[in-house]
């Protein structure tokens, strides 16, 4: 399978990057590690004419740790480099755990933190070949018409795969997006919009440049569970991300959940907020992460059966909130 | 006396491959590696429909375009062919029909691949679609819109067998126990993709064929046939083969595809597969159904077993008549069953042609089987391990369908897995959600029978010995990765006395090395391992004979050894291999000498309607117990342990032989947990290396090898197979430990967390259904 031909730019500065977005409109696309866009080239998912290659804007590349600001993350950030940052793992351990999780070693070598955010949206009837999908007759989100996991649905059910966007929305994070016009900044959990095919509020010409965690989350205690088949190199089947912060008698102050890879979004999960003021409970947990699957609805995008990934967002749910508060300061 | 040099054999010496070296440094050739002056590149055009009529085709607008230099489709190459002779049921390209999603109906040499694959985007095809069909089930129900015209209900082939008598047989059961059982496709994935470069000289009219092939001889007389050539001009050669697993043990599209471009281009022509088209090349492990009903006393002796199996072939025959009746035949030689009965369907349905994989046939048969004899033996309350000791064979002895057995080394795999695993002290003992499980399996060390019947010997081995005492083997065997090259050397340098460095290999050049029928029913280190021996014994004879005339001793006062040769019982003879070389060379002034291997009259079965798959000259066994913790409340399987017992006869090269093992384990373990070609009407959705999950490192358990030696009587230095015959146990002894650990039986592959959970549900409601009954039943 060859790639379709384009020609590649390397611009070294962000305002480069920003000049040939702009120059170039919708035949450009944005590639750092291009472990997700690369195979997508190949199956003739898109077809750019120009590639803007930012692995040259090294402002870009970078892991900052302020005492005000709280932690800033360059797009460029290798997902590697976020898996091993010390910084990273003794303030905001829920990231650290997704940041392992993704992909492979190699791929997380190549992979980027502005990637892993931006990853495309993922289906069976999507992600394969131009003779594949032609044999098909296409889907909603690619030349098609009909969504094949949901007959009729008007919106696309590409699931969002990444892994430590989860995270990040736990930690209440915000992304900073550059363009022509100047810079804005965003929460994270409204870079995304829950439809497979729009997936981001993200404008054509705007790069993210970095990601900015508040001091505020720094310290919460967190994991990240994740449901694949392989204990490598799978994408998620299911994720879910808790991180806390309880006071030191053991009442949760704050608690965020996120799923990823069960919606076309990232999403928070609203019945966190019945842990607040609370002392730990399994009971309470349980009725938590039963009301999580509210939040869930994958369908056959990917192996596994929907039932069997609701299923399991309840059952991390539970096992995420009791290891990171079951063993807090009350016990 | 003459100087001696004690060295210790290479027979049963842990030594690398010949080929590591270059294999680990890149400088090792595979097919796709391979380039030649003014080389075309080859895209194929596969069909978008299940089944259906090709109207009419129109390759004109993909000819004009620039860049494109040849386009061929079925019209031009109309000769059927297929790895059987009595499945010659494919043409290069469809003539008249699509049969799958996948089928290849033209193809395209162009400058680039670029421009080849934009040359297929311009072929028209106007097809007439189909009804097609998918499950085997119904397939076999079918009257017309027939997938080949000339198989009535779209069954390949049936077999009936019938040994001893079953009826009677469960009439002295004790205890009849009947379950059906589903083995999803699965697939080679090897981890090269199949490639292959075609040169065509059109002065003398000869093909030069590259090819990632198992079987060079038989691509050779088939690129013959299709392409209708003299054989004579065509030439195969296999470079390194990055796995083979039986992916590339039948001719593959592919390699005629190429040869034909290249004729028509004139210029050299390579075509490699995108993984896609490795998985509708496909020839993988059909799914099968396995209905079984097996009787035993209360003593756990078998009585009868009775199998109706249907296998899911896809568009064509392939290997599939040999995988039917091994899914039989192979019900014995493993244990003492006195009364067997066999029905067996080889089904067509529109789906890529499915063919040999590792362990060819016996797999899923033996799945069945040894699951339902480990829930037997929990019926009766008997160890599973003894109800099998209770079973075993006796040999020598010929089995009900006149399989003959003379080495048995598989009491004493039991013995070595029961001691290392600590079984007595587990199985039933461990805590919930962990758990142990034993299970055994078989395979063939080739198939005594020759696909093509011929009286001629199946492996031959030309050796030469140059002047300077270089030894070179010309084998027509093919290496592919498991070791073939190597042990060649091994047992050449042995019977010769040399050390490994002083003998070289030249393999799998059909222009330069005799025939070997190839790297198929695990049949290499026997077959072409004894061809090899018997040329290094008629080279030794002729040099002892030259040096024991020149120098008037007798040839029984003669031994090579450390390089040289040396006199004995008072002989103070000593002499380099070179020196003999030159006396033996002669006149002639060349060294040559020969050796083949032909499998006994005696080990090549029965004389029944398929007797002729399933006989081989010698039998492996394995067994294995494979522990397991499971989390009941996600299903998830974590494999903790496997230990492993192997009768490999007589290891030649113990690193070797561990690596095929541990190998063949790791194939089952992906097969049971989470392997399968995933089909949607005909459409694999998982066609690559990302959606098909073989297992990652992360769900390698730590697999402990034991070589059990049972020094076959007619092996090369007692040697047996020990690349196959281990996968199919690990399924069943994985299976068993998740009944261990959390007590359900599962009959459906893979075993995943869903089926588990969906069983937990199931038994805990039978359980408040009936409470009281035991919780393991």
């Amino acid at each position: 399978m060859s790639l379709p031909s384009f020609e590649v730019v390397r611009p070294r500065t962000l305002e480069g990057a920003l000049e040939e977005l702009e120059r170039h409109g919708p035949d450009a696309q944005m590639i750092a590690g291009g472990t997700d866009l690369v195979p997508s080239l190949k199956q003739g998912l898109f077809s750019p004419r120009v590639l803007v290659d930012l692995k040259g804007v090294r402002e870009l590349d970078f892991i900052r740790f302020d005492r005000e600001a709280g932690l800033e993350l360059g797009a460029l950030t290798t997902i590697t480099r976020l898996a091993q940052s010390p910084v990273v793992a003794e303030y905001f351990p829920v990231l650290q755990a997704a940041a392992k999780t993704v992909a492979s070693p190699l791929l997380r070598n190549m992979g980027t933190l502005g990637g892993n955010l931006c990853l495309d949206t993922r289906c069976l009837y999507y992600n394969q070949s131009a003779f594949w999908r032609e044999s098909l007759g296409y889907c909603l989100k690619k030349e098609g018409t009909v969504c094949h996991v949901a007959p009729g649905s008007s919106v696309c059910w590409a699931v969002f795969s990444g892994d430590t966007a989860p995270a990040l929305m736990t930690l209440a994070a915000t992304v900073r997006l550059a363009s022509p016009r100047g810079e804005r900044e965003i929460p994270l959990r409204e870079l995304y919009v829950n439809d497979g095919w729009v997936r981001l509020t993200k404008r054509h010409d705007e790069i993210l440049t970095a990601v900015r965690i508040p001091l505020s989350s720094a310290g919460w205690k967190g994991t990240y569970k994740k449901l694949r088949i392989r204990n490598s190199i799978d994408y998620p089947l299911a994720g879910v991300a808790v991180a806390m912060r309880w006071a030191s008698d053991g009442v949760c102050q704050d608690v965020r959940i996120a799923l990823t890879a069960v919606n076309p979004a990232p999403r928070l999960v609203e019945a966190a907020a019945r842990l607040k003021g609370k002392r730990y409970d399994p009971s309470l947990v349980d009725e938590v992460a039963h009301e999580a699957i509210r939040t869930a609805k994958p369908l056959r995008t990917s192996a596994s059966t929907m039932e069997y990934r609701r299923h399991m967002v309840r059952v991390f749910v539970r096992r995420a909130l009791n290891e990171v508060w079951a063993n807090g300061p009350h016990c | 006396m003459g100087e001696t040099t004690t060295q210790s054999s290479p027979i049963g010496a842990r030594v690398p491959m010949v080929d590591a070296v270059d294999k680990v440094t890149g400088a090792g050739k595979y097919a796709d590696d391979l380039t030649l002056p003014g080389m075309l590149v080859g895209k194929i055009l596969h069909s978008p429909h299940a089944h259906a009529r090709i109207r009419s085709m129109d390759t004109s607008a993909a000819e004009r375009l620039p860049g494109v230099r040849a386009v061929v489709t079925g019209a031009e190459t109309p000769v059927k062919y297929g790895i059987l002779p009595v499945g010659h049921d494919e043409t290069i390209f469809c003539v008249d029909k699509v049969r799958y999603i996948g089928d290849n109906v033209a193809a395209v040499a162009a400058e680039s691949e670029a421009i080849a694959e934009h040359a297929l985007r311009l072929i028209r095809v106007d097809y007439e679609v189909l009804p097609a069909y998918f499950d085997p089930e119904q397939s076999m129900q079918a009257e017309t819109n027939l997938i080949h015209d000339d198989r009535p209900h779209n069954i390949e082939r049936e077999y009936h067998h019938h040994f001893g008598n079953v009826e009677e047989g469960f009439a002295q059961a004790d205890y009849i126990r009947q379950d059906r059982f589903d083995c999803p496709e699965v697939t080679h994935a090897a981890l090269e993709p199949h490639s292959t470069l075609a040169r065509y000289d059109a002065e003398d009219g000869t093909l030069t064929v590259w090819s990632s092939t198992q079987v060079p001889y038989y691509l050779k007389k088939t690129l013959a046939a299709t392409l209708q050539m003299p054989e004579e001009k065509v030439r195969v050669i296999k470079p390194l083969v990055g796995g083979g697993f039986g992916g590339k043990s039948e001719v593959i599209p592919l390699e005629l595809a190429a040869a034909v471009l290249a004729r028509k281009a004139g210029a050299p022509v390579k075509i490699t597969y995108t993984r896609e088209e490795v998985f509708l090349a496909n020839r993988g492990r059909p799914r099968q159904i396995v209905e079984l009903k097996t009787g035993v006393t209360r003593q756990g002796k078998l009585t009868a077993v009775e199998a109706r199996i249907i296998q899911d072939g896809g568009a064509y025959c392939g290997y599939g008549v040999v995988t039917i009746l091994y899914s039989g035949q192979l019900l014995n030689a493993m244990y003492d069953i006195p009364n067997v009965k066999f029905d067996g369907y080889r089904v067509l349905t529109n789906k890529p042609a499915c063919g040999a994989m590792r362990g060819h046939g016996t797999v899923n048969t033996r799945f069945a089987f040894e699951q339902q004899l480990n829930r037997i033996a929990s019926v009766l309350g008997l160890d599973p391990v003894e109800i099998r000791r209770r079973n075993l064979l006796h040999p020598p002895c010929v089995t009900l369908n006149n399989l003959r057995v003379l080495s048995y080394g598989y009491p004493e795999c039991i013995d070595r897995v029961v001691e290392r695993s600590g079984w007595k002290e587990k199985y039933g003992k461990l805590p919930y959600g962990k758990g142990i499980g034993f299970a055994g399996s078989h395979y063939v060390s080739g198939a005594a029978n020759p696909i093509i019947r011929s009286a001629m010997p199946q492996s031959t081995v030309n050796l030469s010995v140059d002047r300077q005492g270089g030894v070179t083997i010309f084998t027509g065997a093919s290496e592919i990765g498991q070791g073939s090259d190597t042990v060649q050397v091994q047992v050449v340098a042995a019977e010769l006395g040399l050390p490994l460095e002083q003998v070289r290999i030249v393999a799998a050049d059909t222009a330069r090395t005799p025939v070997d029928l190839g790297s198929y029913s695990s049949r290499v280190t026997f077959m072409a391992g004894n061809a090899a021996i018997a040329a290094a014994r008629d080279a030794k004879r002729r040099m002892l004979q030259a040096v024991a005339r020149a120098y008037g001793v007798a040839e029984e006062d003669l031994l090579m050894e450390g390089g040289r040769v040396l006199g004995r019982n008072g002989c103070p003879l000593s002499l380099t291999l070179a020196e003999a070389a030159r006396l033996a060379a002669g006149p002639a002034g060349v060294l040559t000498a020969r050796g083949s291997y032909n499998t006994p009259e005696e080990s090549r079965g029965g004389t029944f309607k398929g007797a002729g798959v399933g006989p081989s000259p010698a039998y492996s066994y394995s067994a294995q117990a494979v522990e397991v913790t499971v989390d009941p409340e996600t299903g998830r399987v974590t494999v903790d342990r496997i230990v492993v017992a192997h009768d490999c006869g007589k290891a030649i090269n113990p690193m070797n032989v561990e690596g095929q093992v541990i190998g063949s384990v790791w194939m089952g373990l992906g097969q049971a947990l989470q392997e399968v070609v995933d089909y949607e009407n005909g459409r694999i959705k998982n066609a690559g290396l990302l959606e098909y999950r073989t297992a990652s490192t992360l769900e390698s358990p730590p697999v402990e090898t034991i070589l059990v030696e049972s020094n076959d009587p007619e092996g090369p230095f007692g040697a047996k197979e020990a690349g196959e015959g281990s996968l199919a146990a690990t399924i069943p002894a994985l299976t068993h430990a998740i009944y261990d650990a959390v007590g359900v039986w599962i009959d459906t592959l893979p075993v995943t967390p869903e089926r588990i959970l969906r069983a937990l549900q199931e038994k805990q409601q039978a359980e408040w259904k009936s409470p009281g009954t035991g919780a393991r039943m």
